[in-house]
């Protein structure tokens, strides 16, 4: 291969991390938008959807153009099949960051119920799975993935914990409900995106070593 | 399901030109009604390593060899082997086309004539086989007194194979056959080959990586003179263990 594949590899990479972090940022500002009620940077998430979609649209031309002009092979198979799946993941989290944007929005003007219950400890650990992802993606690293199963069954069982909680004050008082729907939407989005990243997780470790694992 | 029956076995293969050595210490088997591709860059020893099958290094000054290569029990390299019977069992496709000056029929019946057959009901019968089965005989049924010379690259090629099927052998070698042809010519060749591994032991050189991932089974990678790896075709290019390997595939190499 030539050195202008290598260059185009190096670049696509360099897009991945760059627009997942992107999509990273997006649901991390939701979460503050969620937080403090600030329907300002809401819409501001809101707005960034547009760029998402376009920028997912260019990385996968241009993973497209690599396969269709250099046919690569082994671990550079691995790295743009692997880029290929980042880049769908990333735009998912962040379409999400966008849906949790949508909902601050629609809220109504009164205070979280119970301190969010457990949405903004549940947030942090999604945060902070799909940050070590994109770093094992850039550094080819899996050793940051180890302990990602564990991780995920903690996400799983706040989203299980969270619905509980809200059946519980929507039985107190109905006008806890519109709220409540909101919390369980949330918990979900937030439960899917670690999936997101979880499946990122398995592209990674098969880039890095070349062979495919299930992380549940 | 068939069995994997090992078809040929080289043991501790060395190779000498003169004082260089050319093959070092080579070990591998090659299985029967699969395809097996030899990759390497120039002066690997691929090309040297497929000509020890049918004793082709013996016509060559210098050379001097030693280790076994086992086939069906006998040694190809032993001095009482016949080499003239090893290359009927063990035919060769070359890489540049090179048909007798003859017609397309005398082409084919060459091989038997010359082990024997002069019935001209059964060399009709082995040219029309062979041809068949080489898929050049519906393009040359009706031609089959005109001289092969008029054929095209990609046609003469094939006819080269029909030429090795009419002795009937069990291994087909091919050096690089088709770096003198185009696309469509070279994927004639590579259906060919596809059809072929259903009877045959077929083992090809190649320089084009991908030629080599579309056809074969297993895959070689050689390297000035060693073995580096030698594994299923997913596995040279999907994920390697040799390092050489990768670097060679990916085209990092020097």
């Amino acid at each position: 291969m030539t050195e202008k594949f290598f260059d185009e590899i190096n670049d696509l990479k360099s897009d991945v991390i760059t627009f997942s972090w992107f999509a990273e940022q997006m649901l991390k500002n939701s979460i503050e938008a969620l937080i403090n009620l600030d329907k300002n940077l809401a819409k501001d998430v809101k707005k960034r959807k547009k760029e998402l979609v376009q920028t997912s649209y260019q990385i996968e031309e241009k993973i497209f153009s690599i396969i269709a002009l250099y046919q690569p092979v082994a671990r550079d198979m691995r790295t743009v099949v692997c880029s290929l799946g980042v880049v769908n993941a990333a735009e998912r989290i962040g379409t999400y960051g966008k849906d949790i944007a949508n909902i601050v929005r629609d809220f109504p003007e009164r205070p979280h119920i119970e301190n969010l219950v457990s949405i903004p400890h549940m947030a942090d650990l999604v945060i902070d799975i799909i940050g070590d992802t994109i770093n094992s993606y850039e550094l080819e690293d899996i050793s940051l993935l180890a302990k990602l199963s564990e991780r995920d069954d903690v996400v799983d069982s706040l989203k299980r914990s969270i619905f509980r909680e809200c059946i519980t004050y929507m039985m107190e008082d109905p006008r806890n409900i519109a709220i409540c729907t909101h919390y369980v939407m949330i918990g979900r989005y937030l439960e899917r995106s670690a999936d997101h990243a979880c499946r990122v997780a398995e592209k990674v470790h098969y880039m890095v070593t070349g062979e495919r694992v299930e992380i549940k | 399901m068939t069995e994997n029956v090992e078809i040929l076995q080289i043991k501790n293969l060395n190779l000498w030109y003169g004082e260089t050595q050319a093959l070092k210490n080579i070990n591998m088997t090659f299985i029967d009604r699969q395809v097996t591709a030899l990759i390497g860059p120039s002066g690997c020893g691929k090309s040297t390593l497929l000509r020890c099958l049918n004793r082709m290094n013996d016509i060559v000054n210098e050379c001097r060899v030693d280790g076994t290569i086992d086939f069906n029990g006998k040694d190809i390299l032993h001095n009482n082997t016949d080499p003239v019977e090893i290359r009927r069992k063990i035919g060769m496709v070359f890489q540049k086309p090179n048909p007798f000056p003859k017609t397309i029929f005398e082409n084919v019946a060459y091989g038997p004539r010359v082990h024997g057959i002069n019935e001209r009901k059964e060399l009709e019968r082995i040219v029309e086989e062979s041809l068949k089965h080489a898929a050049l005989w519906d393009e040359v049924k009706d031609r089959l007194s005109e001289s092969a010379m008029g054929l095209s690259g990609g046609q003469q090629q094939r006819l080269c194979i029909a030429r090795t099927l009419a002795v009937e052998p069990e291994v087909i070698l091919m050096d690089e056959p088709c770096s003198a042809l185009d696309p469509i010519a070279t994927s004639k060749i590579e259906n060919l080959i596809d059809v072929l591994k259903q009877d045959y032991c077929v083992i090809i050189v190649t320089h084009n990586m991908q030629q080599a991932s579309r056809v074969s089974d297993s895959t070689a990678f050689m390297y000035l003179g060693d073995l580096i790896e030698f594994a299923p075709t997913r596995q040279i290019f999907e994920n390697p263990k040799q390092e050489l390997t990768e670097n060679y595939i990916t085209g990092r190499f020097g």
